[in-house]
């Protein structure tokens, strides 16, 4: 597990509190019922916070699961 | 404060066992992250406390506060912002920014402003109301450049600030200071234009944490410290008296040595609200003597009492002087330029607040101040709080007074002509009974505390009464001395809370106020919701001394066994609708 991969599961589990790491890694909207617009927007409050980014919230409908989020956080080029 | 922080603290395990705390958050938008702030915050401030945090309906701030039944909570945070006023002065709404629209503008926010006004004036006869005025930018909607104040804008700024003062009048509204707010979070960076318009939450994560932080504190509202205890050398004057003399020490402008005058004068802000001062100083008691004879001190020393002037450790000093005051450590707050002395109080009261002056340190030395404020403000300047050093004083010289040979207390209390002023109505406003209900630890029946709200419904319940007791004597008056909550129940009396200040002790008040009470309902019989603490030590001691065994949990006697143990009492005793 990479240190990016690290910092994406302790947002996540921030948000989902009750998930395990593996839960957390194959976690989408559809499997998670917690994830709803509300967890979403919360999410993506953590991840500019961890990340130092700015994500713009047109984007969201694409950040439907961990791998998705975290080919966007790749994507975006983040070092922070 | 971040907000996985927050997370992690608001899904820390909530102790089950304790009364919740239950917050009602209103807010026009969606409260979204401030309410994790404010439930985190919350948490921080009160680990021993479950915190409910609910929400009202967004885009309806004074609908929610008007539509909330007291009773569903114990506490309302408000948090305003301009388009709560207008949906015009904020960005969600597209109403029109046209010139002649803006005395509109000005119109409606008046109008909203005092359906708020009267919501929260209601809302706070029940619970207390901690209030957020408007945070953000106003948008560019005046047709002035943004480096020039718009007449519109000032009118609206104005229509918030008397809208401020005239709430700020009742003591259960509470307004969070803007400009604390300021030093927290820059004004430039609270508005999250794309957070506002995509999710209806318009603040960045810090400006949500910095009004929620500040509003936990607000709720919590912590009981002030009660009396400081200062050094005088290089702390309240520049100089080392020994070595300089009583010309040499300064407190001026002229000698640079302005900042321990500004000290002086906020010491004397704080003894006009009550707060004890005290001097324990390693120094000639003459030569300090001398020095407080001089004219131009701006601290009086009819202030500070007692005054520890002396060559043996701080320590002792201070102990002495808790023990005047009668007060706990945890109530007080020792300041000294000296690191060792500091340390050396700290070690022997751990409880107390022991701060180094840092003389020499302008700025830090402003900054102490603040953080004074913080540990002694209090809401409302009460008549007791500018008699209280006065009645100490008092009260040592009637310590001596008793203690002459040949005399007995009945001798002294005789020519003391007291006179007790019984009162049994209910004002909402009484602070100090409540005041006292809430920090009085030795004369306490059970120790338990009452949050605002519960308060507000004891004076609510017709089935309750309380009775409140004020002194006087020769010696000066003590003003409202103790308080007593409780109900009748046909000839019987349950008493639920009494407490009484430990100024008033050694008079037989206690005595009169039972005595008054039975009289008053014609009661046969009295009972006592009464628990040992480890602080009423004082009361258990009277019930003992009364009744001839120390008291239980069950504790009850009838009105005939009290008259045939009660002492003489020689009060004058008048009784009133409201004290």
């Amino acid at each position: 597990m990479d240190e990016m991969e690290t910092r994406l599961i302790r947002c996540f589990s921030s948000v989902f509190p009750d998930l395990t790491t593996e839960q957390i890694r194959s976690a989408d909207m559809e499997t998670v019922p917690a994830w709803d617009s509300l967890a979403a927007v919360t999410l993506v409050a953590i991840l500019q916070e961890e990340f130092g980014l700015q994500i713009n919230l047109m984007d969201l409908p694409e950040l439907v699961s961990f791998v998705a989020v975290q080919n966007y956080v790749r994507k975006h080029n983040v070092v922070s | 404060m971040n907000l996985v922080e927050a997370l992690a603290i608001s899904k820390q395990a909530l102790p089950e066992d304790t009364h919740p705390l239950r917050t009602f958050l209103a807010c026009g938008f969606t409260p979204l992250h401030l309410q994790t702030f404010l439930a985190a915050h919350l948490r921080k401030r009160l680990p021993q406390q479950r915190v409910e945090l609910k929400t009202g309906l967004f885009g309806d701030l004074a609908g929610s506060i008007e539509r909330l039944p007291s009773s569903s909570c114990d506490v309302l945070a408000v948090v305003i912002e301009w388009q709560d006023l207008d949906p015009r002065l904020g960005i969600r709404s597209l109403g029109g920014w046209r010139a002649a629209d803006l005395p509109e503008i000005l119109k409606s926010a008046n109008q909203a402003a005092a359906r708020l006004e009267q919501a929260l004036r209601r809302t706070s006869a029940s619970i207390p109301v901690c209030i957020c005025l408007p945070t953000l930018p106003l948008p560019p909607l005046f047709t002035t450049s943004t480096r020039q104040a718009s007449a519109y804008e000032l009118q609206l700024r104005q229509l918030v600030g008397s809208f401020a003062a005239s709430i700020s009048s009742e003591s259960s509204l509470r307004v969070l200071d803007l400009q604390r707010l300021d030093e927290l979070s820059a004004p430039s960076a609270r508005l999250d234009v794309q957070s506002e318009l995509m999710a209806g939450f318009p603040y960045k994560l810090p400006h949500a944490s910095a009004i929620a932080e500040l509003l936990a504190a607000l709720i919590q509202n912590p009981t002030p410290k009660k009396g400081l205890i200062t050094d005088l050398d290089d702390t309240l004057w520049a100089g080392i008296l020994g070595e300089v003399g009583t010309e040499g020490i300064s407190w001026d402008l002229d000698q640079h040595t302005h900042m321990h005058g500004l000290y002086q004068q906020f010491l004397g802000s704080l003894a006009s609200a009550g707060v004890l001062l005290a001097v324990a100083s390693k120094n000639d008691a003459a030569l300090v003597e001398k020095a407080f004879e001089r004219k131009d001190l701006i601290l009086s020393k009819e202030n500070i009492f007692p005054l520890e002037v002396h060559w043996s450790r701080k320590s002792e000093s201070a102990q002495r002087i808790l023990k005047t005051w009668n007060i706990a450590p945890e109530a007080v707050v020792f300041i000294d330029d000296s690191p060792m002395e500091v340390a050396e109080v700290k070690a022997a009261f751990p409880e107390m607040e022991c701060i180094v002056f840092p003389k020499n340190d302008y700025q830090a030395i402003f900054e102490l101040l603040k953080r004074m404020r913080d540990l002694f403000g209090k809401n409302v300047i009460s008549e007791e709080d500018s008699i209280r050093l006065k009645s100490i004083r008092e009260a040592g010289i009637l310590r001596e007074s008793g203690n002459i040979p040949g005399r007995s207390l009945d001798d002294f209390l005789q020519e003391a002509d007291a006179s007790i002023r019984f009162a049994f109505g209910k004002q909402a406003a009484d602070n100090r009974a409540f005041e006292l209900i809430n920090k009085t630890t030795q004369f306490n029946l059970n120790g338990k505390r009452l949050t605002e709200a519960a308060w507000k419904a004891y004076l609510n319940d017709p089935a309750a009464f309380v009775m409140t007791a004020n002194y006087e004597d020769k010696f000066g008056p003590l003003g409202k001395i103790a308080v007593l909550l409780g109900r009748i129940q046909g000839k019987a009396l349950r008493i639920e809370s009494w407490v009484m200040s430990c100024r008033a002790f050694s008079r037989r008040i206690e005595h009169q106020t039972l005595k008054q009470l039975l009289e008053k309902f014609d009661a046969k019989e009295i009972s006592f919701d009464y628990q040992a603490t480890p602080r009423n030590g004082p009361l258990q001691e009277f019930f003992a001394q009364l009744l001839g065994v120390a008291p239980t949990v069950d504790l009850r006697f009838s009105r005939a066994t009290f008259s045939e143990k009660s002492p003489s009492l020689f009060h004058h005793v008048e009784e009133v609708v409201n004290g």
